[in-house]
């Protein structure tokens, strides 16, 4: 896997400093901007080393800005630097509703899209105030040592048939996700999700909760309950689960009616490299780069054009491969922006009854 | 009044600016932002009032702070005792033990739980091999994992307070009591105890309120039952972004728990609390 990401890297690399070797001629800001450092923000972990070695060094070499990392990603401190006028981050990886809310908020600077080929990148996640940067999924996920695979629960209302799938559960301590699977595990067809019947939903939540054992709230948490045997059903996001079969766990994922959702660059208001943020979000959206990453570790690329530079057996294990996609549910942020914090309070006040 | 000694005074001012500083300027920040986000109005207290949870959720908060900080005590008076009456060798071996898990991180720590206290963990695969049980015991992810959790954590501040008066307390004056007829109980309640109150005192006061502003161990060892109310004030600081109302909740536990210091300070004699007068 590696030397095939190492080789892409090295043919991106060739190209693309090509191409900014001919827009370099192109005007007096560029090189404003190649004098300044380029703070970015992201998730850390794995997630990161991938951004680091597929995109921040690669865009670093083409380009001689200088990239400067920070992380994780917090909402309360994006919002606290653009407020105190203290701006140290230029570009930052948030979640897909935060996109939203931080445009309400005021938070974000407009993204140029003179300067941004959208040629293939999936159009809902181009939005006026940030772009995806990779998508994810929050799946099914099994234990293979307790079911193997093909007699593991594959939709969400055999996720709450206890008597059929006996076994011990962990879900999301958050209405986010939980609510469209309770309306799946309800017969709600895919397609009518969203506008959400909230009652519908936490009725259904009602009948699985007591055989949760587990209400997760780091992203970490469900793979090493699934892993350590804790659980043997479980919602993750993908990337997880591929990690701890990477390392010899028995765990298992089911695309069919897992929620496809995506992650975006925003540029906080007032960075002070408003102008290299923008050269990197055009830059890392292209085909290539979007491959190189995904090469790395299997999110799905925001850019269709990207399946070009992806094998097919790597494809295979991406959110966003077609047979993948068209089995899942994707978010509707506007949804989530308008109804999220009255529900997060109804959610903990479930919760706790 | 004794006249001001204005030399020895100064001494105060570095920890009064610190103070200042990083303690009564956020705080007012924080009193501010809970009534002025975005203008003036009570509107995020509304809504602490509005929904049965956060009342829920403040008590579950006291609550598993009060048993965190109860048994605590039942393990580290005990061991404060015997740290104070173990010869040198020992009682440095012994302290090296209490303070090193301060070294290793609070998540670290939750995490080992896990390992041990998990299905298939160390004691309940133990227990099934040796026979003593059928089923794994439900250990986690449930109010007892929190407070084992917690109390390991917490013990070492129970411990080191109370260690230290009783340092101090002369072994002699048990001996005395006894020589003057009273029983080793007697002499324990009546001599040992009272002189190693403040130490005690202190113990559960700086344990109870860490316990109250804990985060990491209900939110990984707890089950739906036990949220704690920085769990709450994280999600609204740092992922719905509604300051007004993460700031009137922090405003509440703020009120309750100095509130619940003055009560204790009036009950027991401010002076015994934090000074130890020998």
């Amino acid at each position: 896997m590696s030397s095939i990401t190492r080789r892409y890297v090295l043919k991106m690399g060739v190209l693309t400093a090509a191409a900014s070797a001919a827009t370099r001629a192109g005007g007096p800001w560029i090189a404003r901007a190649q004098s300044k450092q380029l703070v970015v923000c992201s998730w850390g972990g794995a997630y990161q080393e991938a951004q680091r070695k597929t995109m921040f060094q690669p865009f670093e070499k083409e380009t001689g800005i200088k990239i400067v990392e920070a992380s994780p990603t917090d909402y309360g401190k994006l919002k606290a630097m653009v407020q105190s006028n203290n701006v140290e981050w230029d570009l930052v990886d948030v979640g897909d509703l935060n996109v939203v809310a931080g445009a309400k908020d005021n938070l974000l600077e407009p993204l140029d899209y003179q300067q941004i080929d959208t040629k293939g990148v999936f159009p809902q996640v181009v939005h006026k105030y940030g772009i995806g940067t990779i998508y994810y999924s929050t799946v099914l996920a099994y234990s293979t040592k307790k079911y193997a695979k093909g007699d593991h629960p594959k939709t969400w209302a055999q996720f709450w048939d206890v008597a059929k799938f006996p076994g011990p559960r962990t879900m999301r301590n958050n209405p986010l996700d939980n609510l469209e699977f309770a309306l799946l595990a309800d017969d709600v067809p895919m397609d009518k999700v969203y506008p959400m019947d909230v009652e519908r939903a936490f009725r259904s939540m009602d009948r699985i909760k007591p055989h949760v054992n587990v209400w997760w709230t780091t992203g970490a948490q469900p793979a090493q309950l699934l892993a350590d045997g804790e659980v043997e059903l479980a919602t993750s996001w993908n990337g997880r689960i591929f990690a701890i079969q990477k390392q010899g766990a028995r765990a298992g994922l089911e695309w069919n009616q897992g929620k496809l959702q995506w992650d975006s660059w925003v540029i906080p208001r007032g960075s002070k490299n408003k102008d290299g943020a923008m050269k990197f979000i055009a830059w890392s959206t292209q085909p290539k780069p979007q491959a190189a990453i995904v090469n790395e570790i299997p999110y799905g690329p925001v850019n269709q054009r990207a399946f070009e530079f992806i094998g097919a057996q790597a494809a295979r294990d991406m959110p966003t491969a077609p047979d993948n996609a068209k089995r899942q549910v994707m978010v509707d942020p506007v949804w989530w922006g308008e109804h999220r914090n009255v529900l997060v309070e109804r959610w903990n006040a479930w919760l706790l009854k | 009044m004794r006249p001001l000694r204005w030399t020895s005074e100064w001494l105060l001012v570095p920890a009064l600016a610190w103070l200042g500083v990083f303690f009564v300027y956020p705080i007012g920040r924080l009193f501010y932002a809970s009534l002025f986000t975005p203008a003036l109005s009570l509107g995020s207290y509304a809504k602490l009032g509005s929904s049965p949870v956060y009342l829920k959720v403040f008590v579950n908060t006291f609550e598993i702070s009060a048993t965190v900080t109860l048994i605590a005590l039942l393990l580290g008076y005990p061991l404060a005792f015997l740290l104070a009456t173990a010869g040198r060798r020992a009682a440095g071996l012994m302290l090296i033990g209490i303070v090193l898990p301060l070294w290793t991180s609070v998540l670290v720590r939750t995490y080992a739980w896990m390992v041990l206290l998990g299905r298939r963990g160390l004691v309940n695969e133990g227990l099934q091999t040796l026979g003593l049980t059928d089923a794994p015991l439900p250990l986690l992810y449930n109010r007892l994992g929190v407070t084992i959790g917690m109390v390991h954590v917490l013990l070492p501040f129970m411990v080191l307070p109370i260690y230290s008066v009783m340092k101090g307390i002369d072994v002699d004056l048990l001996k005395a009591a006894q020589n003057l007829g009273a029983n080793r109980r007697q002499a324990f309640l009546r001599v040992y105890l009272p002189l190693s109150l403040s130490g005690l005192a202190t113990g559960c006061l700086v344990v109870f309120v860490t316990a109250l502003g804990f985060f990491v161990t209900p939110a990984l060892l707890g089950g739906r039952g036990d949220t704690m109310i920085a769990m709450l004030i994280d999600v609204q600081v740092s992922q719905l972004l509604d300051w007004g109302l993460g700031s009137a909740l922090a405003v509440v536990l703020f009120a309750v728990t100095a509130a619940i210091l003055l009560a204790v300070q009036r009950l027991t004699g401010a002076e015994r609390l934090w000074v130890r007068v020998p």
